[in-house]
Order: structure tokens, then sequence, then C-alpha cells
């Protein structure tokens, strides 16, 4: 795992009154065991991967109450896995990232939505929506809908947070239906602090064990029973969840004396929202707001008596509602309807359609909003000033700068093993020409952008292949199709191999086989490789392929780009028909640079011989083209200002971060781009012999050295930095 | 990194006044959160810089908020870090908690930290740097984004234009080199970052608070703490200037070579004082790589132009210069010989060893990467042969491929080192090269254009002189560049001398085009557009 919690996860054994200080994923964790949580899964994935690795690193503490922890296989899975509690009194608390993680747990969760259940059954959702999101952008909302989920998205405080969770378990008992609690990135990574409970031991667990099953009809998903499991979701579990969420006053009132307008928001957004307000002195700092607002911490199902409510008597609200449909302000808008309740809703319009609620749209949105509505005690030239602040800033930085910043868009990491792949397939298609790619979802999927703006469809984890079957039959060349192993084990594995081989496709699909879900932070998959040798690996995906009846398989080591372009043009030509897969494989170069380089300074301090691989660049025989840069994009790979004279276009470099993982060779090799790259070895501690025979090399080298060049004149001799800054142009 | 001197340029009592300003900035603001903007990239530890800044702030009982966006690609990819602080304590009874953002605001940023230069940009355009609040630290190195890198020329943003906006939007800016000062102090950038925050004084933090953080968490305790020093005397002006590593001025003594006095003094005669440092460069060059004469057919071919300017008697020398640094690189083209040369010399090696920071006592083994083609082959074959072998390789691209031969070189042995040093010595068969008359062949061509331009109009010539920047690279990238060349001298600059007139601007245009994309579409586009508007014109156009 890239992150270890096994210092935080200590505080997760605080009891009562005590101060909590941490991230909020931790307090999370805590919140559960608060409830007495007897089961925890999930499938790691931003923003809550952090909540996987800490459910990992807590494994003591959780052996300790008997809860058992599943790494599920993927979110169905993790969503199949609440099924413990449709029969029995446990709870369970299962996590994936959202909307993604949602659409793959939909199967299970629309079953566990009508079957109900009967110990508490919550879900925390990593919403990662908004700047940093790395999914397309939907809403959690519309599943908590279809399949009667209780939708929690509380305050993003921790004291909030969690006292929500253990909510959670209650509202789930007191309903019979599961709960999702909705974590936006920004909540999930929030540091701050919150007074703990003692953890508390579930009704069964590992410790306390059920004995016999209990058997109800009622509880399977089988007509006629599916008919009744209706009846009763909103006959009886409807109800009393808007009871519960009632009486336990879940949603909060904050009164203020400006009694003709009010603001409805989404908890999550409660701090952004008062911030606003703050911003038109509307507010302070502690929540004491001139302008009432009801913060919904629960924003599905909705409540009909406490909206009328807040509404009664006021002429304005506006509806604070991140992302589209909006389905609370619509509902706002029928529930005052069959009230008969006047008021003005605003909402969408002021603020917009879609998109994160960020500070600055926020501000904007509740300024224009006070100044339309012309309340009454409120300073209108105020909220036109503050918006036109805001836009002022950005307009003179504009003015100043000239053009737009480049932007800096993801890539792989320096020395990745996957990027090699790509260089190879750009080389491929100077021979056989350009090809359809389907991508998938992974760090690979950075393959779409530059250098390599290689792939034309990214469909979902695992689809890869899946996602190619389509246009394989339609396309005059064999089509490519990606994969991680991530995926693989995901999804792929059926949905993708199983299926291409049943249904004797022929194409060609690419297995990125770097070891571990490496852009949630490298999670451990089946095929990870054990201190990083993949014949140790618990399950080979090359067995599996071949138990599938996979005939043509080739596995190649990604940095050596020559041979995959052979392998690539092999697949590509051969007269074989069915699938072709070649297992590109190579270890994730984080985790191995972790290991190795730690390895590395315990030989160099014992005094042993070590070597550390680095590429360089002979500064005179680069003439600054960068077409090594175009066929690469290592981070380290970067430009520096040309020491020449006579040349004016900066030169490649190549920078001190550089692992020596050896593409910019293969690939200067590979592509025949040019002789200014070397490979130097650096030897530490090296032996007797080796010393001698070095310093032999030295002398003859020092005897027989081309002539240095003869100047006719000084010459600024620049010693020239990785990243010179542009002052030194 | 001039900017940063400037605090401290008004120096000895600025010291002073500015520790007290420092002070006086601790001053508690009462119930309005002081914000704090980390911008910082993968790797750079943004996330324990904010974790000692919470650390900080909770040890004096202060309430605290922070939270993190991490780009979509952890590692390479932009990382924001937003810290709120509230700088009154808690009450010792029932403590109010305050409610935080969790959003950095435009205009309510008190500290802005950027770790790199464009991101202080990317900061100004979001409208996170305000005059009335914004304190900016910001790094003056640049970590070029591969938009920049891509380019087949220089495609570099001006960052001088970015300083100039921090100054101009930040309440008080604080910029200077944080890698390199990170460097110094042996250890990376967060520390430097956490110094520069404390000396700021815009955290209601003293800097002792921090240093105890450093100390209590017991991780590289002496290289943070250097590197809080560095960072604090920085942002309370005590450093004068930064010790910057670029351009140390080494004069190279002429060589006791009588050729080389010789060409010395001719050009010291013949050609005026504003063009000696680009010809004895360019001329020394031309001695090195081949000999005295190809020396002096340099500058007898430059003199060629010299007249020209000369001639027009305004005194400017703007062709010649242009075209002297132009020549200089066109006469002493890469091949194999000139490759294997600069790899073979004392100071080659050297300068490698100080760019993969091999220490005195490390031994360092040298791979070189070489994959000689048809090609190269031609190159160093008499004429008649050579020439059949490129319209061979010409003609069968595919095939042609197969026939390179990938070296892997260990420079560092006395073999590897041998047949490389061998390989430079041939350098005195080159003139009986293919290659050779290739080049001579195309240079004389060029210059001719240059001459013919001259008369036309002043920036014509220059734009024609600067068509040879299109020509470099190896193998494929230098028969991409040459083939661009020739393209535009046919289309554009050839017809346009026919008929007199001035192209200046198309061959400039042209020449972007050229640098637009390594498929060349752009230029196809771009000389298509020109010929339809020459056909348009006169007839004597027609004459490609």
């Amino acid at each position: 795992m890239e992150r270890s919690f096994a210092k935080e996860v200590q505080s997760l054994k605080k009891g009562d009154g005590e101060i909590f200080e941490g991230e909020g994923i931790l307090a999370v964790t805590k919140g559960a065991l608060q409830s007495g949580v007897s089961y925890v899964g999930g499938y790691q994935g931003s923003p809550v991967s952090h909540l996987v690795d800490v459910l990992n690193d807590a494994k003591d503490i959780m052996d300790e109450y008997g809860v058992h922890l599943e790494i599920c296989a993927n979110e169905a899975g993790a969503a199949a896995m609440l099924g413990a509690s449709i029969q029995y009194p446990i709870r369970g608390l299962v996590t994936w990232k959202s909307t993604v993680g949602t659409n793959v747990a939909s199967d299970a969760l629309s079953n566990l939505g009508s079957v109900g259940v009967t110990g508490g059954a919550v879900i925390i959702l990593g919403e990662d929506y908004g700047e940093g999101a790395s999914i397309i952008q939907e809403r959690s909302h519309a599943f908590a809908m279809k399949s009667s989920l209780w939708l929690i998205d509380p305050r993003p405080n921790l004291t909030s947070i969690v006292h929500l969770t253990e909510k959670a378990f209650e509202l789930s008992e007191a309903s019979n239906q599961p709960v999702m609690v909705q974590l936006r990135i920004l909540a999930c990574h929030v540091q701050g602090r919150f007074t703990t409970k003692n953890n508390r031991h579930g009704r069964f667990s590992g410790n306390n064990k059920l004995e016999k099953p209990n058997f109800d009809l009622g509880k399977i998903a089988l007509p006629p029973s599916t008919y009744a499991q209706e009846k009763h979701k909103w006959e009886a579990r409807f109800p009393a969840a808007v009871d519960f969420i009632r009486k336990e006053k879940l949603n909060e009132f904050f009164d203020g004396d400006l009694n003709d307008a009010g603001i409805i928001c989404q908890g999550g957004l409660y701090n952004t929202v008062l911030r606003s307000l703050v911003h038109l002195d509307l507010a302070d700092l502690y929540g004491n707001s001139k302008l009432p607002i009801y913060c919904m911490n629960v924003t599905y199902p909705l409540i009909p008596e406490e909206l009328v409510r807040f509404c009664a008597g006021k002429k304005h609200v506006l509806v604070v509602e991140e992302g589209h449909p909006a389905y609370i302000e619509d509902e706002i808008n029928v529930i005052l309807r069959k009230a008969d309740i006047q008021t003005k809703v605003h909402g969408k319009g002021h603020l917009p359609m879609a998109g994160q609620y960020t500070s600055d749209v926020m501000q904007t949105g509740v300024a224009k909003w006070i100044g339309d509505i012309n309340l009454p005690n409120t300073n209108r030239d105020g909220a036109g000033a503050r918006i036109k602040y805001i836009e002022g800033l950005k307009a003179s930085a504009t003015k100043y700068l000239g053009s737009p910043v480049p932007p800096r868009p993801p890539t792989f990491c320096t020395g990745c093993p996957e990027r090699p792949v790509f260089s190879a397939i750009k080389l491929m298609e100077k021979d056989v020409g350009k090809t359809h790619i389907s991508c998938d979802i992974g760090c690979h999927t950075f393959s779409t952008l530059p250098p390599f703006n290689l792939g034309q469809t990214v469909l979902g984890y695992g689809l890869g292949l899946a996602s190619s079957t389509g246009v394989a039959p339609n396309f005059d060349k064999r089509v490519i199709s990606i994969m991680g192993d991530g995926g693989f084990w995901h999804n792929g594995l059926a949905t993708g191999v199983a299926s291409s081989v049943f249904n004797k496709n022929d194409s060609i699909l690419i297995v990125m086989k770097n070891g571990y879900t490496s852009a949630t932070g490298w999670q451990w998959v089946p095929s990870t490789p054990k201190q990083g040798d993949f014949d140790q690996s618990p399950m080979s995906i090359e067995e599996t392929l071949r138990s599938l009846g996979v005939k043509w398989q080739r596995k190649v080591r990604t940095y050596n780009v020559s041979k995959m372009v052979r392998t690539l043009k092999q697949a590509m030509t051969t007269t074989q028909k069915g699938l072709k897969v070649i297992v590109a494989e190579s270890e994730c170069m984080l985790a191995k640079q972790r290991r190795i380089k730690a390895e590395r300074t315990k030989l160099i301090r014992e005094g042993k011989r070590a070597v550390r691989p680095r590429f360089g660049i002979d500064d005179d025989v680069c003439t600054g083209d960068h077409s090594c840069i175009r066929l690469s994009g290592c981070p380290s790979l970067t430009i520096k200002v040309n020491p020449d004279p006579l040349r004016t276009d900066p030169i490649a470099h190549v920078n001190t971060g550089c692992v020596g993982c050896g593409l910019c060779g293969e690939v200067a090799h590979a592509a025949v781009l040019c002789p200014s790259f070397y490979k130097a070895e650096i030897v530490y501690n090296a032996g007797r012999l080796e010393q001698w025979l070095h310093s032999l090399r030295q002398r003859f080298i020092g005897k027989f050295c081309s002539p240095e060049e003869l100047r006719l004149a000084p010459r600024q001799e620049g010693v020239m930095e990785d990243e010179d800054a542009t002052k030194a142009a | 990194m001039v900017e940063t001197s400037k605090p401290a340029a008004k120096n000895a009592s600025a010291t002073r006044t500015a520790a007290r300003r420092a002070a006086a900035r601790r001053k508690p603001l009462g119930d309005q959160p002081v914000s704090v903007m980390i911008a910082a990239m993968g790797g750079e530890g943004g996330g324990v810089l904010t974790s000692w800044l919470v650390n900080a702030a909770r040890k004096a009982n202060l309430p605290v908020q922070a939270t993190s966006v991490p780009g979509v690609a952890q590692r390479t990819g932009a990382t924001t870090y937003y810290v709120e602080i509230v700088p009154k304590p808690y009450a010792k009874t029932k403590p109010i908690e305050p409610i935080l953002d969790l959003y950095p605001g435009p205009g309510d940023i008190d500290m802005m930290v950027a770790t790199e230069l464009m991101e202080v940009g990317r900061a100004l355009e979001k409208g996170f740097i305000s005059p009335k609040r914004t304190t900016l630290i910001g790094s003056t190195h640049r970590v070029y984004t591969l938009a920049e890198k891509m380019a087949m020329g220089d495609g570099r943003y001006d960052g001088d234009k970015i300083m100039e906006a921090a100054k101009q939007m930040a309440k008080r800016h604080i910029l200077f080199d944080i890698e390199r000062a990170a460097q110094d102090a042996g250890t990376i950038v967060n520390s430097v970052l956490l110094g520069a925050i404390a000396g700021s004084g815009v955290l209601p933090i003293g800097s002792k608070v921090f240093k105890d953080g450093i100390r209590e968490e017991g991780k590289a305790v002496e290289s943070n703490l250097a590197g809080f020093d560095i960072g604090y005397a920085y942002a309370t002006g005590d450093v004068v200037e930064l010790q910057t590593r670029q351009a140390i001025p080494k004069a190279v003594p002429v060589a006791p070579n009588d050729a080389a006095g010789k060409l010395k003094r001719r050009v010291e005669q013949d050609f005026p004082s504003e063009t000696h440092a680009v010809v004895l460069e360019a001329c020394g060059r031309c001695l090195d790589y081949q000999d005295a004469d190809y020396a002096f057919q340099y500058l007898d071919r430059l003199d060629t132009i010299r007249k020209i300017d000369e001639g027009r008697g305004d005194g400017d020398f703007k062709i010649t210069n242009e075209a002297a640094r132009h020549l200089g690189l066109r006469m002493t083209f890469e091949d194999i010989m000139r490759v294997a040369q600069l790899k073979t010399r004392k100071s080659r090696f050297e300068r490698l060893r100080r760019d993969v920071q091999a220490g005195q006592d490390h031994l360092v083994r040298t791979t070189e990467h070489f994959k000689p083609g048809p090609y190269e082959f031609a190159s160093i074959m008499p004429k008649s042969i050579g020439m059949r072998i490129v319209d061979w390789a010409d003609r069968k691209p595919k095939s042609a491929r197969r026939w390179h031969f990938g070296m892997h070189i260990r420079s560092d042995t006395i073999w590897g080192f041998t047949r490389m040093r061998l390989l430079a010595g041939m350098r005195r068969f080159r003139r009986r090269g293919f290659r050779y008359f290739e080049e001579q062949e195309q240079i004389e061509e060029w210059l001719n254009m240059v001459r013919r331009a001259a008369e036309v109009s002043k920036p014509m010539a220059l734009e024609t002189v600067e068509c040879a920047r299109l020509i470099k690279g190896y193998s494929d990238t230098h028969k991409r560049g040459v083939s661009n060349f020739h393209r535009i001298a046919n289309i554009v600059v050839k017809p346009a001398l026919a008929a007199g007139v001035d192209v200046a601007g198309d061959i400039a245009q042209a020449k972007a085009a050229a640098l637009a994309d390594p498929e060349g579409s752009s230029l196809a586009e771009t000389l298509s557009a020109m010929k339809a508007k020459f056909d348009g014109c006169d007839d004597t156009l027609q004459a490609t």
C-alpha cells in the first residue's frame, strides 16, 4: 500500500470523552467501531482508497472485536456482503467510490433494497465529484431513489460525520433498509477533531457466532415475495425512515432573524454556504446566521413536514443542491405545492446547473440571489461588490499573464512500466498503421493524453476488451484492447476474456501486469508479486488465461520496447485466429523503488557493493528536437537551457528524478532517435579488483581521449542544472 | 531570483525591521480564520507540510481544519492543500467549534504557497492571490509541462510574465528558487517552505512551535531543520543573494596553436566587433570539427554575407551574426565521427559524472546507445556508393529500417572506448564521404538564397538564414528537417526571389508551421495555402 496508517489507527482505541484528532475516513472507521459493527468490506477507489487501507492497518483492533474485513473483488462483491444483514441482526459497513462503484454494485443493491435488512447495513460512498475527480460526473442520489436506499450527506466536520455514521446504523435498523453515507472528496481528507465514545462489540461477531440459520421466504427476492416486499417498502419501511429522521432530528434547523427568506442545503455543502454568508456579513464564524438555514443531513428521503415548517411564512428559499438533475429542488416544489405554500423556490439558475459548488461558485450564487430577492436590511451592493471583487482578481491576473498558463495534465510516473508499452504501440503503428484501441480504467488510461493520444474509447473498469467486441468485426485491422491487472481481476476476466474466447473473437488484448491497483495507491490484487517476484503471486494471470483456452499468449517485459514492437506486429499480422493476449509485465515503479531504494541504502550503509542506474544526455550531442520526449513523456525527461551559444532551442535533459528504468535508451534505440542518450551505472563500495580495473581504464582513457575543443575566445561555461529557472535563459 | 534579493537588497536594517514586522503580523486577528493554500506536485511532501502546520496549530490549542485534493495522478499531477487556522485559542471551558470551509476562496487566501513558478501562475489565474490579503511564497524554478517539453523548437512559457504578475497581484511576495535552497540544505522543499511560512509571520504561531514539531516527529530532523532555517532566512529578508549555479564564467584560453592564432587574427581584422563572439565560437568549432582549412573555408563563406551587410552601410550586422551562427552549426553537422569525437573527451566524462551525481569514491560505468543504419553507412561511403545506398533506402524505407544495427558500447572499457576513439579518428576521411558532399552542396545553395534574399530585404534575408534552424537531429528527425527546409525553399523562397518579392512574413509563417507538429500536416496546409496565393500573382512565381 502507498500509505501506512499504522500510527493513526491507534486512535481508534480511544474511549468515552477523549479527543480524536485525524482524517475524515479514519473518523468513519471509529464511528463504525462505536456502533458495534460485525463485518466491513469494500473496494478501493479515490477518495475512499484510504478507508480500505485504514481497515487493513486496523486489523488487530478489528480482530479484538471479532470484526471481519473482506477486501472484495469488486463493488458488487462488497454490496453482496451486506446480505449478511438480511436475515440476521448483525451490523455491516462497506465502502467504494461513487458513482462508478455504485454502478457495479447496483445489482446487489436492488435486491437488498427490495428484501430489506434486519441488522444495520451502511454503505460509505466516496463521492468522486468535482475538482480532482477521476470519473464521469453523475449523482449517487439517483441510486438512492431507484432502490430506496436512504442517503445521508453529513455536514463536513468530524463530529457530524461520526454522529451520522452511528445514526445510519440505527436508521437502517429502524426502517429495515440499507443506508448510504455520502462523503465528498474534501470531506474524506478533512483533518479535524471530535469527542470519542467506547467501541462496542457487535451482537454477533467472530467472537460470538450465530448458531442457526434463519429462514424467511419473505426475505427472498422471488415472486410472489417481491410484490409484498414492494408494498412493505412503501407502506412500512419508508414511513418508518421518515419518522426516525424527524424524531432523531438528523436534519438541522438554524434560525435567523431575517425570516422572509431562508436557505435549504445539502449537509455536505453547509460550511461553504455559511462562509458565503460570512462574506456578506450575514453570519459569523460560529454558525450564527441572520438568514435561517435548513441543513439536510439526510437528502433522501425528504421530510415534507420539516420542509413545510421551514418554508411557511418565507417569501423566498434558495435550494443549494450540487449536481444535476435537481431531484431535491424539484421534490421541494412538489411538497410545497401539495401543502399549498406559496414560498418562491430558487436554486438552479442562481447556482449553476452542474459542476462542483466551490467557494467562488457558492459565493457568487448566494450573493446574486441575495441581490435579486432584495431582502430587507441586507446590503445589496455588498453582494454585487463581492462578485465584482472575485471577478476583478481573475481579470487582472489574466491581464498581467497575457496568455493562459499551460495545463499540467496527469501522466505516467517517472519510470512507469506502462509507458514503454505505448511507446511500442506508437512505433508499431509506423509499420502496421494505426488501429482502433479500446482503453480501460487505470493508470494506463493516461495513454489517451499527450504525448501518446492513444485510445478511442474508455467504457468502464475491466471493460476494455468487452468494449472492443462491437468494433472489432467492423474494422479492417485487428483492434487492440488494454486492461490492467486490477481490471482483469475486477471484471475483465469473465466479461472480457472468457466472453471473447467463447465468441471466438479475433482481436488483441494487452494486459498491463504491474502487480497492484496502482492508480488507487497500489492495493494488492490476486496476482500481486511477493517482494517483486511475479512467480510468487498467489494467482497467475497467465495460467488463468491458459485455463480459459487462450491459445496465442506472449509475456513481454514492458521495458523491452523492441521486443514489444515485434510481438505487437506478430499479433497484428499472424494468421492465427482467436484472442491474442500480450501480458505486459513489470512491477509498478513506485512500489519497486520504495523497496529497492531501501535495500540499496542498506547495502551502502553496510559498505557492501551497490549499483544505481540512471540515464543521461550529452549536452553537445543533443540538437533540441525533443522527439524523445514525444515518444516518452517521462517526468524526469525534461528540457533545459541550451549551453551552446550557437543554439537557441532548449535541449533534452534527464533530471535527478531518473530511476534508470531504461526506456530512454530503448526508445532512442527502437525508434532510431539519436545517440545523445547514455546509461550510467554508479557503483558504490566497489571491490578491490573492480577498483583496479576501473583505474586502469581511466588511465587508458586519459591517455587516448580526443583532444578538447580549441577555443578561439573565452566562453561562458554554464553548468546548467536540471529544470533551470527560465531566468537562466 | 533577482526578485528575492529585492526585499533583502535594502538589507541590514531591513532584516531587523522584517523580523519586527513578522512579530507585529503575529497579533491575533480575532474571529477570522487565517487561510493557507498550498499548490504542490506529487512527491514534494505537501502532505507532510500540511500535517506540520496542523500539528503546530493543535499544539497552540488553535482551532484548525485542513483538507486536500490529490490530483488524478497522485504522482505527477498538481496537488492542492487547504488549511484554515483560527487565531483565537479554544476556550478552557465549553470550547465552541468554528465552522471552517473546505474550499479555498478566491481573494480569501492569506498565505499562498506554490512550489513551482507555473503553479504560481495557476494560482493567479484562479484569483487566489489578492493585493488585499495574500502573502505569496513561490518558487522561481520551473518544472516544465509536457506541452512545453514536446515542442519541436522552444515551447517554454514566459516565466518573467508570471513573476511580474505575482509582484503586481500579491500583497507581499517571497519568491526564490525553493528547489535549489532545498538542495543546498540537503532536504526536500517542504521544510524550506515551512521555514518561509514561519518567517513570513502570517500565521499566529511562532517558529519555535514549528521546529519543536519537526524534532518531535523525529524524521530527518537535521536536514529538515536546516531547510527550515534557510526558508526562514529568505522570508525575513536575511538572505542577500542566492548562490545561483548557472553560468559560472570560465575562460578557456586560446590554444597555443598557430592555426588558431591565424584564424583569430583574421576574424579580428575582417569582422566587425559585434560579430566576434559568435564568429570566433563557430570558427573555433570548425577547426575542432575538421581542420584549419575548413575553418578558413567557414570564414570565406561568411565573408560573402559580411560584405552585403557592409555594403548596406547602416552599421547593422544582424544578418552576418545570424548567418555566422547557423553556418557554424551547418558546417559541423552531426555525423557518427562527430558524435564519437564528442563522446570520447575527458571533459565529457567529467560532465557525465557531475550529471549523474557520482561521488568521488564511486565508479561510473557508461553505456552508449548507437544504432547506425543505411544513411549512416552511406555518409562515410564514397559519393557514388553512398548515393546509391541512400536512393535505395529512400525507395524502400521499410526494408531500410531492417538494416539498422543496434550497438550498446561500454565507453568506459578499453575495448569500447577504443572503438569509439577510432571512429572519431576517421574524421580525417570525412571529406571523401557522401554526407560531406551532400551537406556542402546544401550549404552553398542556402547561402546563395541568403545572398539573393539580402538584395530583396533585410527581414527576408534574416528569415532565410533562420530556415537553417529546421535542420537538426539524427536519422528520421534529420531527414524530416531537411525535407521541410527544401519544401519551404522551393515553394516559398525561390519563387519569391525569382520575382524579387519580399515574403519574409510567409517564410516565418511556414517555419512556424514546420515546427508545429512532427507529422508535418500544418506545414502542408500552410504551404498549399501559400502556393495558391502565389499562383494568384506574378507568373514568374511558377518557377518551382
